[in-house]
């Protein structure tokens, strides 16, 4: 096979990107219509807050949603909706649900990319420690720590750690976004009061994605110890910490970077969760209050936005990996 | 045997045994019916073990009768998801081709979308009975074991004694259950171990989000409650309405993962040399 040249890697990314964004969008369009029972069907549900138990009501809202025209029809009105940046109209606030989405956004993007930057940071750091000293006390008290870090229900680490932090010792609010009814005096007071709000349910939600980070790199960090670049380089007289960081470190960092694009799925489940917990002001908060609500329209733009988000990141990781990685750019 | 020896495999049997146990005898072991109504938040005392939320509900039956939708609904997703998972890996590997890649490029999709916005909007629009949760859960968890599976299956087509098999006249499906799924065992029982940590830990999330079937009583439910609940950690009552059922899910999960992890060597032989 001839070598390739560096821009085709991206263009096969960029195509897979794309094919799994239209799979996806025409999944948002066809799963209310598929399933067993549909949003009207909800809507009319007895446990539903808007329940109304009536023939010619049920007939009214389905010709207001526009579900009693042929599918195709529909489809189109769906495509040109997405182009336009339509995402329909919310059934509990009656606005448009682009406008509370784009609202949200910004906030769990914050929280997202917070969190991430947190745990990377002591997860990497503490794996690369634990796998260079491995078998020490200090080793196995982490391993054992991260583990069932791992595997806690993140809500319900969320509600203890507002009981410490926020009730017991004070230090944090005890949930939301910003102060409400507050007008900070400046821009820095602003931004310490969103910190404030920002810091326990990142902390939380980095715990997890730590400890993923830390058993990922330990277990890689490992393999690579008896590697004979390692040898080499004792052998040569370099100093254990660029051995530790530089050596093995960097090598292992490749497969972790790889692996993380496929974590960021399971962190944007946490964040809806936490989100919940704290109530804080992001996506998470709006899929809880539409599940509340069996908002229909809002959960579907949710599950949109934050598949597009999801795509893009791992579309992002992926041409980031060439750029680490000397080998897959042939 | 010398699984028996290791105590990770046998804590991890024994928080699992423990919570089927539980939940296959919680008519027997719950005190009260988990929904009659009695004194509400009552701390705990020889009447209510672990006292009551705020409508008066024991606690204790309630977590009693919580371990039966998580195991009844945790286990029979990852039966779904273990089920599909071999065999679309297995068909997978050995049909090969063009089936291979479309097989692969579906998983490459469920593996990327965020799972628990698409579980809400599912679970709510078909209605958040227990049979749909399964089902559900279990559908967004095949991609990864069919993906193991595939991989091993791959490298067991190379070995001789498939070969041989196949040699000898023996046809996929033959070759798929006389030889391919005997030396899977070990695998496939390690994937499914962790498999159930992870549904139970969905299952858990969907309920807090209120996503659980109204006629059981769950975990997640009833954190969702206690946090619901005003002023919650102001007064006591988070110590015994909050934690236990935060605890039995963190115990429930602790097992099934600490199963696997114990169980990890023996599926995968290359390990075993390596543990001191």
């Amino acid at each position: 096979m001839p070598p390739r040249r560096r821009g085709h890697r991206g263009w096969r990314l960029a195509g897979g990107y794309l094919l799994t964004l239209a799979v996806l969008v025409h999944l948002n369009f066809l799963l209310p219509r598929l399933m067993p029972g549909d949003p009207v069907d909800a809507l009319l549900d007895a446990q539903s807050p808007s329940y109304v138990q009536d023939g010619a009501a049920r007939a009214e809202l389905e010709r207001y949603y526009g579900l009693d025209e042929p599918l195709t029809t529909q489809y189109g009105r769906y495509l040109a909706g997405l182009a336009r940046g339509d995402l329909g109209s919310s059934i509990r606030y009656g606005r448009p649900v682009a406008d509370l989405v784009a609202e949200r956004l910004p906030w769990t993007v914050l929280l997202l990319g917070s969190s991430m930057l947190l745990a990377a940071a002591v997860g990497l750091a503490l794996g690369v420690h634990s796998a260079w000293r491995r078998g020490s006390a200090a080793d196995r008290g982490l391993l054992t720590l991260f583990l069932t870090v791992h595997n806690l229900p993140v809500f319900f680490v969320g509600a203890l750690a507002v009981l410490v932090f926020s009730v017991e010792l004070g230090w944090t609010p005890l949930g939301g976004t910003r102060t409400p009814f507050d007008d900070p005096a400046n821009l820095l007071a602003a931004a310490a009061d969103v910190g404030a709000h920002l810091a326990l349910p990142a902390a939380v939600l980095a715990s997890g994605l730590a400890a993923s980070y830390y058993l990922t790199m330990r277990a890689t960090m490992v393999g690579e110890l008896g590697a004979d670049y390692l040898v080499l380089g004792r052998a040569k007289g370099l100093s254990e910490r660029r051995l530790k960081y530089r050596y093995a470190g960097r090598n292992s960092l490749l497969v972790v970077v790889t692996w993380s694009a496929l974590r960021l799925e399971g962190l944007v489940t946490a964040s809806v969760l936490v989100e919940v917990v704290f109530a804080y002001q992001g996506l998470g908060g709006l899929i809880f209050d539409a599940v509340s609500f069996r908002d229909y329209p809002v959960m579907q733009a949710c599950f949109l936005v934050l598949t597009v988000l999801v795509l893009t990141a791992n579309l992002l990781a992926d041409l980031a990996c060439g750029r680490l990685d000397p080998r897959t750019r042939a | 045997m010398r699984v028996r020896a290791d105590p990770v495999v046998v804590a991890g049997a024994v928080l699992t045994l423990a919570l089927v146990a539980t939940a296959a005898l919680a008519p027997a072991i719950a005190p009260y019916d988990p929904r009659a109504l009695g004194p509400p938040l009552a701390p705990p005392s020889g009447a209510h073990l672990l006292g009551t939320n705020d409508i008066g509900q024991d606690i204790a039956s309630q977590v009693v009768w919580g371990a039966r939708s998580a195991v009844t609904v945790s286990l029979g997703a990852a039966l779904v998801a273990v089920v599909l998972g071999v065999a679309v890996g297995l068909g997978s590997a050995l049909v090969g081709g063009a089936a291979d890649t479309v097989a692969m490029r579906v998983l490459d999709v469920f593996l990327a979308v965020p799972q628990l916005p698409l579980l809400v909007l599912v679970a709510a629009l078909a209605g958040p009975r227990q049979a749909n949760l399964v089902v559900v859960i279990g559908l967004l968890r095949w991609p990864d074991i069919a993906r193991q599976v595939r991989s091993q299956a791959r490298s067991l087509r190379q070995r001789g004694w498939v070969s041989a098999a196949r040699g000898f006249g023996g046809g996929l499906g033959h070759v798929a259950r006389h030889h391919l799924l005997p030396a899977l065992g070990p695998v496939v029982v390690t994937l499914a171990v962790t498999t159930v940590a992870q549904t139970l830990l969905v299952e858990a999330g969907l309920a807090f989000l209120g996503l659980a079937d109204p006629t059981a009583v769950s975990w997640g439910l009833m954190v969702n409650r206690a946090l619901r609940f005003p002023g919650i950690f102001f007064i006591d009552a988070w110590r015994w309405w909050l934690l236990p059922p935060g605890l039995a899910i963190s115990l429930g999960v602790l097992g099934f993962m600490l199963l696997g992890v114990g169980l990890e060597p023996y599926a995968n032989p290359r390990w075993r040399r390596r543990s001191p």
